[in-house]
């Protein structure tokens, strides 16, 4: 199996550490008011991190749920900038630029596995190497998406990775209320697609997976459901209060094994990491998810863009009241 | 200048279109249940399969949510997905990836990813389906923004209407009356054939009142406004073609000329397209008129099983009734 | 100028949030990010961060006080000064004055509801157009369609009987001077009475009038009645009371007089006070007053000055009433209100001779033409 090298952990854990730092801000943000609902990464790092190493962003597509945004940092710059602009409910916080291939993110559970099934679906059609990794969680597994996605999939062994991160609750609902399956990995031996658990707070093991499924999808042999175990460590979004239902020692236990304070610890003892360096990386984080902040706020807005974008062009009905948009505020729809 | 024509049923026209589709723009693939080696379950995919191959022709699970949720995908690769939904009641199966994605796609990602996409998917009754098969489902489809909803009534618009459907670079529902696969027959183009989405076609001229409908109503009022000629009423027939886009300018000048209308629709009376057609008409042309504009509708429960199914089809009758008490309105 | 900090909605639509505790006191200093407090929602306990570093300058309630979402919760002096945010949250929403909504309010409507159950004109948007067209107002034209709906013939007939009116008008008229007709033709004479021929719109109260005039003709039956009275008592009876320690003695008038034995009249014979209802007609309205017009020329036209609930005022009160309003009639001073609502109206032709005139001047109500 392909293991990260030490380049590649460093990376991963950096990406790790600036999706931490940032999350941190961003939760400052929403308690301050200034942005809307946000869902914490925290826990999750490792998993998401770690997966995307594995892939090539030139060829792989990225179709998140809606947790993932700050761990797609290698990506560009183009997925956090956006992302601001989509926590200020700015529109074109949906367009991700060309060439990125990340999709916005998904709040409909499960509604991009099918997504993720075409378009991998279509690339193999049109030749392209790359493959396309799904987010979902443990409760989208319960959609009906997900369950006619994989099946198709499988029967058009579409180039695509399933990657569904189990963190054990589905808001207030814990896994063994999601499902009666020994895993979620379990459910693709309905797909007759291989399925495996992956310890999701070691990037190691994810990063193994996933380009162990990247190297079937790209060799023709079909999709790979991986199941990546962690524990979410905060809040499910920043509108839900854990502790009235999240039992406090499960949490603790959970803390112990915290994927970033794990590797950090890890990569010290090999002298891969050091103090310094974890300063140097949160203090640019922070630099630099404040830039994208104010880029997003400083990003104009036209009441026009209320009625953009619906269709390639308006029709008869819109333009009226397009028009009526715009004068009952005062301004010319030029 | 004589085109040339030749003469087709819906279905044979729709297949044509198909045909002649897939062999220009090679990014088009069809997606379906049964769509492949049974060539559909109404041959409207007939020979697809064995002209353009399983990649392009695929046969897929019975899942019509991973038949739409798949068509975002394939868009977002490139590609042109014409998916068929068997039966446009099996639509709510698919319901949230056609309102909650696919129509939403080009809006919430600001044109990033493109849904050129079309759904294909037969409704409408008369011919005594089971359960689900008959629905008009067009008003529901019709509140969501983003869709475009195509409604042919005739052989030849299918073909100009599908053609169009395809190429538009916005997700389009193509929706095609049972009844008018075998029972529609008319000269279609040879020739490539194109007609715009969003124009309304006067299919007859007429000055007392004029009846308003979409796909197969639309040949039901045509035999109800000539079978009133011989008694002296001078119906005009207007085709919407599409409910959206939806012909504004068409639809208005046809009323205000003839100043009574009678709006057709097979779907229930409650909230269906006919309603949203009066108050367009309330909108734009209300000081032209000399009459409340009539309804004719199926009634408000559900698709009947068949005994009952003549009784819920508004049929020559019952448009007729509708046309002569609104004549009589001063 | 400090950074006011207010209380945001960090929960998806919440309307408040308790303080649980402060974790700052006035004059401590803050980092950004720092906790400034804890705050308990419906949804749960929140610290929530200072979005500025700075120095505490005031905090806005106490542990255990609710606070609504978007009111102040603390005031932080920056130490970056620069900053051009003021406050977190703006609170647009427009209070809107109580008083404001209460001035439209008509309360004297209340009085004339019986005139709104008078029915709606019937006309198809088209005949309604149509009428537009050709300038005729479909308020005046009785209806021969189902119901008394007017119908497009209807307005046509009118645009006919209209100019049969003018043609026989013009053929009946006496010859024309050549004067005259210059000063036709230039347009110059505008006394009563003359006018081009061709089509004129009839504006303002004189348009009013011939409206209702017109509707009076076609929606109030018709019963002419001419007697010759003796009015010398009437005329004593008036010099004897003129004569009586009043104020208002001296507005005693022969038409107060009548007007007075009018009200005594219809309260008798109620029905006299009623009036049709429908077209045809449905019902009789009987109002449980008696609200007496008084027709007045003046010199915009004919107005009708109401006194309402005349029944409850005496002789005296009533003389005072009529004088009052006949004299703000003459001036044009009257308001509309003032002319709303009369159960039946009393006319005056004797000042302008001759033994009958009857004008009906349509108020939802019968009229009562007397001439002396």
């Amino acid at each position: 199996m392909p293991k990260p090298n030490e380049k590649q952990l460093q990376m991963i854990l950096e990406d790790m550490v600036v999706a931490r730092t940032q999350a941190g801000r961003l939760w400052n943000l929403q308690r301050q008011g200034q942005v809307g609902t946000i869902a914490p990464i925290d826990g999750h790092e490792a998993a998401i991190v770690g997966a995307v190493h594995a892939l090539e962003t030139e060829s792989d597509w990225v179709l998140p749920q809606y947790r993932e945004p700050l761990g797609l940092r290698k990506y560009g710059p183009e997925v956090l900038d956006t992302f601001m602009l989509y926590n200020l409910g700015h529109p074109a916080g949906g367009h991700i630029p060309e060439p990125v291939k990340v999709a916005p993110s998904q709040i409909s559970l499960g509604a991009s596995i099918p997504h993720a099934v075409g378009l991998a679906w279509g690339m193999s059609l049109k030749d392209e190497s790359g493959v396309v990794l799904v987010f979902f969680g443990d409760g989208a597994s319960s959609e009906g998406d997900f369950y006619e996605a994989g099946n198709l999939a499988g029967v058009l062994k579409a180039p695509v990775i399933f990657l569904c991160i189990n963190n054990q609750w589905a808001i207030s609902t814990p896994t063994h209320l999601q499902t009666a399956a020994d895993s979620f990995a379990s459910k693709a031996e309905a797909f007759g697609i291989p399925g495996l658990t992956v310890d999701g707070n070691d990037p190691a093991s994810v990063y193994e997976a996933v380009s162990e499924a990247r190297n079937r999808a790209t060799s023709g042999k079909g999709p790979t459901l991986i199941e990546a175990t962690v524990y979410r460590l905060g809040a499910h979004t920043t509108a839900d209060d854990p502790t009235r239902y999240v039992p406090s020692e499960d949490l603790s236990d959970a803390q112990k094994k915290d994927p970033v304070h794990t590797l950090i610890h890890e990569m010290k003892e090999r002298n891969l990491w050091s103090d310094a360096k974890q300063s140097e990386v949160e203090t640019a984080a922070l630099e630099r998810i404040d830039e994208a902040f104010e880029k997003a706020k400083n990003t104009p807005l036209s009441a026009n863009s209320l009625m953009d974008h619906c269709f390639t062009s308006d029709t008869e009905r819109q333009s009226r009241q397009r028009s009526f948009l715009m004068h009952s505020i005062g301004e010319s729809n030029e | 200048m004589s085109e040339k024509v030749s003469e087709l049923s819906m279905l044979e026209a729709i297949n044509e279109t198909l045909h002649s589709e897939m062999a220009r723009d090679e990014r088009i693939v069809v997606l379906g249940e049964d769509v492949g080696r049974n060539g559909g379950v109404f041959r409207a995919t007939e020979g697809l399969i064995e002209k353009f191959g399983e990649n392009r022709v695929v046969d897929t699970p019975i899942s019509e949510a991973a038949i739409a949720g798949s068509a975002v995908g394939l868009a977002m690769a490139g590609l042109v997905p014409v998916a068929e939904i068997q039966f446009l009641g099996f639509s709510y199966q698919a319901m949230h990836q056609i309102a909650g994605q696919i129509a939403r796609l080009r809006y919430r990602t600001q044109s990033r990813f493109e849904p050129q996409i079309t759904i294909r998917a037969p409704f409408g009754g008369g011919v005594r389906t089971p359960e689900l098969h008959s629905d008009s489902l067009e008003a529901q489809f019709a509140n969501i923004p983003g869709l475009k909803i195509v409604l042919p009534a005739t052989a030849s618009d299918a073909k100009g209407l599908l053609t169009s459907a395809i190429r538009d670079p916005d997700p389009v529902l193509f929706l095609e009356p049972l009844r008018g696969y075998r029972g529609i027959r008319d000269l279609v183009p040879d020739e490539e054939h194109a007609i715009p989405l969003g124009e309304a076609n006067l299919v007859k001229k007429g000055d007392d009142i004029v009846i308003i409908s979409w796909s197969y109503q639309v040949e039901l009022s045509k035999r109800v406004a000539e079978s009133l000629e011989e008694d002296g009423v001078s119906v005009a027939v207007l085709d919407l073609r599409s409910i959206v886009p939806l012909d504004v300018e068409a639809l208005t000048q046809i009323v205000a000329h003839c100043g009574r209308a009678v709006v057709v629709q097979e779907a229930p009376e409650t909230g269906g397209f006919a309603s949203e057609i009066i108050a367009t008409i309330n909108d734009e042309c209300f000081w032209s008129l000399e009459a409340p504009v009539a309804r004719v509708s199926g009634f408000d429960v559900p698709y009947p099983v068949g005994m009952l199914e003549n009784l819920y089809v508004p049929d020559e009758a019952r448009i007729r009734a509708a046309v002569l008490k609104t004549m009589e309105e001063e | 100028m400090a950074f006011e900090f207010r209380l945001p909605d960090i929960g998806e639509g919440l309307e408040d949030a308790e303080i649980v505790s402060w974790y700052v006191s006035p004059g401590d200093v803050v980092e950004r990010d720092q906790a400034l407090l804890e705050v308990l929602t419906d949804k749960a306990s929140s610290e929530l961060p200072s979005p500025v570093a700075g120095t505490v300058l005031e905090l806005s309630g106490q542990e255990g006080e609710r606070i609504k979402v978007g009111d102040v919760l603390i005031q932080i002096e920056e130490a970056n000064s620069n900053s051009d945010q003021k406050t977190s949250t703006e609170k647009t929403s427009k209070k809107i004055d109580k008083a404001e909504i209460e001035e439209t309010d008509t309360p004297s409507e209340d009085k004339n509801n019986f005139i709104s159950v008078a029915p709606k004109v019937k006309a198809s948007p088209a005949t309604r157009k149509l009428a537009r067209e050709l300038a005729v107002d479909i308020s005046i034209i009785s209806g021969t369609g189902p119901s008394g709906r007017i119908t497009n013939e209807d307005i046509h007939s009118a645009v006919e009987t209209a100019n049969e009116v003018t043609d026989s008008t013009s053929t009946t008229a006496e010859p024309i001077t050549d004067v005259e007709k210059s000063s036709l033709v230039q347009g110059e004479r505008s006394g009563l009475g003359y006018m081009k021929s061709g089509e004129h719109k009839i504006k303002g109260v004189r348009g009013v009038i011939a409206k209702n005039m017109s509707a009076s003709w076609s929606e109030i039956p018709h019963i002419h009645s001419l007697d010759e009275v003796d009015a010398s008592l009437l005329i004593d009876f008036r010099n004897r009371l003129k004569k009586v320690t009043h104020q208002s003695a001296s507005k005693i008038t022969p038409l107060s007089i009548v007007a007075a034995a009018t009200v005594r009249a219809l309260k008798k014979y109620p029905m006299m006070n009623g009036h049709i209802v429908g077209n045809p007609a449905e019902k009789v309205m009987i109002p449980p007053f008696v609200n007496l017009g008084i027709a007045v020329a003046s010199d915009s036209g004919l107005l009708v000055p109401v006194i309402n609930e005349v029944d409850n005022l005496d002789i005296f009160e009533l003389a005072e009433k009529i004088s009052g309003l006949v004299e703000l009639a003459r001036e044009q001073k009257i308001k509309a209100q003032q002319m709303q609502g009369a159960t039946f109206t009393v006319t005056n032709y004797g000042s302008l001779g001759g033994a009958l005139g009857a004008s009906y001047n349509l108020q939802r109500s019968g009229w009562h033409s007397w001439s002396w």
